[in-house]
């Protein structure tokens, strides 16, 4: 089976689309620093990965990365698959029993109706109208970094949905040296879709490559609010190295692979 | 996994906010320093580098006089967050200590470097 290694695209989405680039405001992870990956944290990775060789020099199976694009001060994607849906459809019911209690009041004991009111706008929130062409936010409402609704005056501060990686191309691709796609899987993290490459690591050198990455702002569209897709693009590099592969499994050491018979 | 085998964040932690236009530095090391002003609410949330690692956090030490950082969780869920607002401009530098739940481990793990608030 092939080694599988995570690339983390962690963006300050609004820093971003404030300056209208990913430059400085990407930070890219892996987690072969013990391989030699340089730049870890920065916008300047350099993602080291072994050859496809054993030990003993023989051909191993190839290399395979996945990218994992996550938003920097919004919603984390720990929480549970589909949360921003569910969370709309929670403030809703909320606001249904809010709606009734006020109705089923009798007419000279209720608080004043402007004030109830102005409380079911807050349960409520912000509803976002979602477009076709948006491909990538389920999100119904708007929310704040601590998952409730908001009432969007167009300036609060609200969660990003996570950014969504649209391509991946350039020289490392160019060369034949990573064959990227985009995958669909039951995936927890990522509601699904996913990014991925096998990597022909039998040619040394550093290779760059670049990845489409869009963004998502919300605009008022038509009275709507919308969340309005950014294109931007985000380089980074691969260095192949003729080294064997290494273990990465815990409490088994770091030697070279396979690990011979005990 | 760094963090475990090592049974130390040092040289395994990267921190960042989103205050880098108001003047935060330190991005992406343990040393984050957070520009901050009396009113602002600061949340702390933490991802491993290992979709399948746990990392969560069991408490912030810091001044109480200028922020007491609560434990909140995102509604309908489990997931934590810590949640606190700035109670006073003209702080200078206050440092402050994270102490990381991390794996299966059951002491947490504590920040070595100083991340810290500047005002």
């Amino acid at each position: 089976m092939p080694q599988q290694l995570a690339i983390i695209v962690l963006v300050d989405v609004g820093n971003a689309l404030e300056m209208k680039t990913l430059e400085g405001n990407t930070y890219l992870f892996d987690n072969m620093k013990l391989h030699g990956s340089e730049g870890q944290g920065t916008g300047e990775l350099v993602t080291a990965i072994h050859g496809s060789y054993w030990r003993d020099g023989s051909q191993a199976s190839e290399q395979v990365l996945n990218w994992l694009p996550y938003s920097l001060g919004s919603i984390p994607p720990t929480v549970p698959r589909g949360y921003e849906a569910e969370r709309a459809r929670q403030t809703d019911r909320q606001a249904l029993a809010e709606l009734e209690a006020m109705v089923n009041k009798p007419a000279n004991q209720g608080a004043d109706a402007a004030a109830q009111i102005s409380q079911l706008q807050q349960t409520l929130g912000t509803r976002v109208k979602s477009t076709r062409r948006t491909r990538g936010p389920a999100t119904q409402k708007i929310l704040d970094v601590t998952g409730h609704v908001i009432s969007y005056d167009g300036a609060a501060a609200h969660s990003y949905p996570p950014p969504v990686i649209t391509d991946i191309y350039g020289e490392a691709v160019d060369k034949k040296i990573m064959y990227p796609a985009e995958y669909g899987s039951p995936d927890m993290v990522t509601d699904g879709w996913y990014w991925s490459a096998t990597v022909d690591s039998t040619r040394p050198g550093t290779y760059t490559y670049t990845m489409a990455i869009q963004l998502h702002r919300l605009l008022l569209q038509g009275g709507d609010w919308t969340w309005e897709p950014v294109d931007l693009t985000c380089d980074s590099k691969i260095r192949i190295m003729s080294e064997p592969k290494r273990n990465a499994f815990t409490k088994s050491g770091l030697g070279l692979l396979p690990i011979p018979p005990a | 996994m760094g963090a475990l085998a090592a049974g130390s964040v040092r040289g395994n932690l990267y921190m960042y906010d989103t205050n880098k236009a108001g003047g935060s530095t330190g991005f992406g090391t343990e040393e984050l320093r957070t520009r901050v002003r009396a009113g602002d609410r600061v949340l702390w949330n933490c991802l491993a580098l290992e979709c399948e690692a746990f990392v969560g956090i069991a408490g912030i030490e810091v001044d109480k006089s200028v922020i007491e950082p609560e434990r909140k969780v995102y509604p309908g869920t489990d997931v934590a967050y810590w949640i606190g607002t700035v109670k006073k401009d003209d702080i200078d530098v206050v440092p402050y200590r994270i102490r990381f739940l991390v794996g299966t481990r059951t002491e947490p793990i504590t920040t070595t470097l100083s991340p810290t608030l500047v005002g």
